[in-house]
């Protein structure tokens, strides 16, 4: 489950960022990757989206690598 | 009574195609982009025609890194202000503390559309988190900022059907009086979607075969879409980089009817029109063309054509009045942006574009509307009107540069 999270958290950054998914890894971090905050609230809607969770906004200011957020929806799924 | 103002740069996306060159040979043909609609999704719609830009696909215009940021009015708006800077030879530095004002009736209606369907049709609890910065009515003008680096003063302007004029009168105001060099000014309008179809054909203004404006068969607007800019200058600042100008954008007159809401009025019209020509100092006899408003709705043709007729008297006779919605249907909010182009290729080329689908006049409509054949010869000055809804009026007027 939890690569499949990695998967799709990936594959939305490489998406918004135009990325090759290659060259995001579990600890690139947001900032690195050029993810502004409009980019990550865009990232998160589509994570969002795609498990049916919600990320609240006090976690989202303290997201900052990929992992971050992998684990973050994997908690947040574990709780459902 | 300030800089003069030349127009050194032109830029339009409308149904008869994306680029002043498409626009220009189907004026002169006298060809209207008016069709069956593009496939949407909408059902029970009445109206079966429109004026939509054909078959277009915003990438083939655009970066496609940019496009989940665009509306289709920001498209549109993008587009057009690339090719009129493009145009006038100006170069970024040249360009960097030019004002753009862009008008817009809707706004970015298809992003607002999508989100409110996702809500209120399909039930969902979140919606995408670009549909604020992606529909605002100001996101067409941010987005000429942002992707032109132009950091001069830039906004929207929205007064309906008369958002292009008012916007080109304040982009005039701010060059005559010093404030900027150049501007960037026009409008942008997407009116395709199924809310705005149903609201508008809720009016019962829309015609159900195609727009013939001023003819006595006449059966309601057709809706269109698109963008048109031009580029602004002083004279002074033209002259001084050797640029090639169009014509003089020598006046406008701007008023209000105070009257109703949809009904239009004939001294509100003639008011601004008699404006515009002071504002301009023509007399009503130097004028020779008049891009109508021209919407093919029983109420405007009439009124218009009075309105010409109280300011032209005797004069009237001799002008030459046509509506090229016949032909790129009426745009909104770009309306006066898309005409503002056709009257300065008219004033520049020497040519009147036709009324086209005309019949026969319709009662009240006496004046000579160019039916269906382009006309030859030299234009010295021509103007522009749009009356909008709520009685919000401007008229353009533009001279041949000399």
């Amino acid at each position: 489950m939890s690569l499949d999270i990695e998967t799709v958290v990936i594959s939305a950054i490489a998406t918004q960022k135009q990325l090759d998914t290659a060259n995001i890894k579990r600890e690139s971090r947001l900032q690195d990757l050029g993810v502004s905050s409009l980019d990550a609230i865009t990232i998160v809607y589509e994570v969002e989206e795609a498990f049916d969770v919600e990320i609240p906004n006090a976690e989202l200011e303290k997201l900052e690598t990929v992992g971050d957020i992998v684990d973050g929806i994997g908690s947040l799924l574990a709780g459902k | 009574m300030g800089e003069r103002i030349v127009i050194t740069g032109l830029g339009s996306v409308s149904a008869l195609g994306v680029g002043i060159e498409p626009f220009r040979s189907a004026l002169l043909a006298g060809t209207a982009g008016i069709r069956n609609l593009e496939k949407i999704d909408c059902s029970g719609l009445r109206v079966v025609v429109g004026a939509q830009v054909p078959h277009f696909k915003a990438v083939d215009f655009l970066d496609e890194a940019l496009l989940p940021y665009l509306d289709r009015f920001s498209q549109f708006a993008l587009i057009a202000t690339k090719e009129a800077l493009t145009d006038s030879g100006l170069t970024a530095g040249q360009y960097e503390n030019a004002a753009a004002i862009i008008g817009t009736g809707c706004g970015g209606k298809e992003t607002d559309g999508t989100t409110y369907s996702q809500l209120y049709r399909d039930g969902r609890s979140r919606v995408h988190p670009l549909t604020i910065p992606k529909g605002m009515p100001s996101a067409a003008a941010s987005q000429v900022s942002l992707q032109m680096k132009i950091k001069g003063p830039v906004f929207s302007v929205t007064s309906a059907c008369s958002s292009s004029g008012h916007a080109i009168a304040q982009a005039a105001l701010m060059i005559r009086h010093g404030l900027v060099d150049v501007a960037i000014a026009g409008g942008t309008d997407a009116p395709f979607t199924c809310g705005l179809l149903k609201s508008w054909d809720m009016l019962r203004v829309l015609s159900k075969d195609t727009c013939r404006p001023f003819s006595k068969d006449r059966s309601g607007m057709v809706l269109g879409e698109g963008a048109g800019i031009l580029v602004l200058e002083s004279e002074r600042h033209a002259k001084a980089r050797g640029a090639e100008i169009y014509a003089e954008l020598a006046g406008f007159g701007m008023s209000s009817d105070a009257g109703h809401i949809t009904d239009p009025s004939v001294d509100g019209a003639a008011r601004t029109i008699g404006l515009c020509l002071q504002d301009a100092q023509l007399s009503p006899a130097d004028v020779q063309y008049i891009n109508a408003h021209g919407t093919a709705t029983q109420a405007n043709d009439v009124t218009e054509t009075a309105a010409i007729n109280k300011v032209f008297k005797e004069n009237a006779a001799s002008l030459a009045v046509s509506s090229t919605k016949s032909m790129h249907g009426h745009a909104l909010g770009a309306a006066g942006g898309i005409e503002l182009v056709a009257t300065v290729l008219s004033v520049k080329e020497g040519f009147i574009p036709p009324t086209v689908n005309f019949t026969e006049a319709g009662d009240g409509c006496d004046l000579d509307y160019v039916p269906n054949e382009v006309r030859f010869g030299p234009i010295n000055a021509a103007l522009s009107n749009s009356f909008a809804f709520g009685g919000l009026n401007a008229v353009l007027a533009v001279r041949a540069f000399q």
